[in-house]
């Protein structure tokens, strides 16, 4: 190919290409690592399906919840939430992480959103110590309990 | 000028089309960088000073949503010579070039492409693309073309990518017979991330005429960061069978990052022996941009004749976009 012809692309692939600069943090050097194919499919902006509501987590965040132990207050297989102060940390690594909170009158507070809050920021400085980056929250209903609710984030470690 | 025009014309009509007929958004960015270092390098029988561009490069990457949770992925990436413009008599060569399906089964794609052996290296070779680079020493650091793969989702840690290249009646196996399969040449990796920690069991058969095995070994602990490697290859014709092994260190203090390695590899064949040893630090100016400076040794120890000794330091700049 043309060496020009192939500028030309480049430029109007930029100039076409409004979100040529997407959120996420992609390293120019990433497109060389293993998980190469994840940095492309995660730091290009979210499909249009997501965006309108459609709840498609990542394929690369690696989930923090399920097939644990069971949770008194949900009653759902969760994993402990781990405790803070370790220094894991996955530079551009995404997680996905879930709390379950009532919104129930006779709820307790321990079921609040606030610990779900508190306990969700918990496991982010845990897996992220040096800092994060919450790409995506959202809130699902607990089926079994009218009133119940999923707090989830997705967080990428910065 | 009318040839520009006339692309960009038609670079022009084929995105719109693009996007008139792409069922998802179609998502890209355009992401590069310039690397250039002022080196003195001295092979003993001459010294000279000389501007490098060390595979500065101009891609472009993204995806397209195609069906539910289906993507078109694609990556292409050119080198540009920021020294003199001369990238082997052209203005861009192709570096990684690829395309593929992702979906929640994994990713099949394919490609011109660095091997999966060459990418579970994971930066441990801390002077990569600089005279320091391990390519500079060890085998297994290919790109090739014709390359079939299929990636599988990270699942608890555990990730594996499996390569195909045919070798499209090249004798890449050596045996005199041209070879025409699918599966000619074969690359995968295995690896295992947990935290800090980054494990991968990687190897070739039949490519760049060699079998070869190697483990790496990534961890980090807070500010420092070390990698192993220990590798095993052996050509086809039988005139190499070598082992050897390679470590690194980076220690960031604040804006500053100190760095060394050192590899050596053996030919239980003939005894010769390859070492390569760097020093150097990358000083952090923003975020995208950083100098560096460094100190290569290389030695190439042949049995029965003299040291053949390689040396070179610089400093540069890179900046990435």
């Amino acid at each position: 190919m043309n060496n020009n012809h192939l500028l030309s692309i480049f430029v109007t692939g930029w100039l076409l290409s409004a979100n040529a600069f997407s959120a996420c943090d992609f390293d120019t050097d990433d497109a060389d690592s293993p998980n190469f194919m994840d940095r492309i499919a995660d730091c290009e902006k979210q499909p249009e399906a997501e965006k309108n509501g459609k709840r498609n987590s990542s394929p690369a965040a690696t989930k923090l919840y399920g097939e644990g132990t069971v949770d008194p207050l949900s009653g759902m297989a969760e994993r402990p939430v781990v405790a803070p102060g370790s220094m894991n940390h996955s530079p551009g690594k995404s997680f996905a992480a879930r709390q379950h909170y009532s919104l129930r009158p006779d709820a307790k507070f321990e079921e609040s959103v606030t610990i779900a809050i508190q306990r969700l920021h918990i496991e982010m400085a845990h897996y992220c110590a040096k800092g994060w980056t919450i790409e995506k929250q959202w809130t699902e209903p607990d089926a079994r309990v009218e009133g119940d609710f999923y707090l989830h984030f997705l967080f990428r470690c910065s | 000028m009318k040839q520009l025009l006339l692309s960009a014309a038609v670079a022009s009509a084929l995105s719109l089309s693009s996007y008139g007929f792409a069922d998802g958004p179609i998502d890209s960015t355009i992401y590069g960088k310039v690397n250039v270092s002022v080196v003195n390098q001295d092979s003993g029988s001459s010294d000279q000073w000389k501007l490098n561009s060390n595979a500065s490069r101009l891609g472009v990457k993204g995806k397209t949503e195609i069906a539910d949770g289906l993507y078109a992925v694609y990556k292409a990436e050119f080198e540009v010579c920021v020294d003199d413009g001369d990238c082997k008599g052209q203005t861009f060569t192709q570096r990684n070039i690829m395309g593929g399906i992702r979906g929640s089964f994994g990713t099949i794609w394919a490609g011109h492409h660095d091997t999966p052996t060459k990418l579970a290296q994971n930066k441990i070779d801390l002077f990569n693309d600089l005279e320091g680079d391990m390519k500079n020493t060890f085998e297994g650091e290919n790109r090739v073309s014709n390359m079939v793969a299929y990636s599988s989702p990270e699942i608890n840690g555990f990730a594996a990518t499996v390569a195909m290249i045919p070798a499209e009646g090249a004798d890449v196996d050596q045996d005199g017979q041209d070879d025409t399969g699918l599966a000619d040449g074969m690359s995968y990796s295995v690896s295992y991330t947990m935290d800090n920690l980054y494990v991968a069991l990687a190897g070739d058969q039949d490519v760049d005429k060699q079998d070869l095995v190697r483990l790496v070994a990534q961890y980090t602990i807070d500010d420092l960061q070390l990698g192993l490697m220990y590798q095993q290859n052996e050509d086809n014709l039988g005139t190499k069978d070598e082992s050897g092994f390679f470590i690194s260190a980076a220690y960031k203090i604040d804006k500053t990052t100190l760095k060394a390695q050192y590899g050596s590899i053996e030919d239980d064949v003939d005894g010769d022996k390859e070492e390569t040893l760097s020093l150097g630090a990358d000083y952090k100016l923003a975020k995208s941009t950083k100098l560096f400076l460094f100190y290569t040794d290389n030695t190439d120890s042949s049995v029965g004749s003299a040291d053949v000794e390689d040396s070179a330091f610089g400093v540069g700049m890179e900046h990435k976009f």
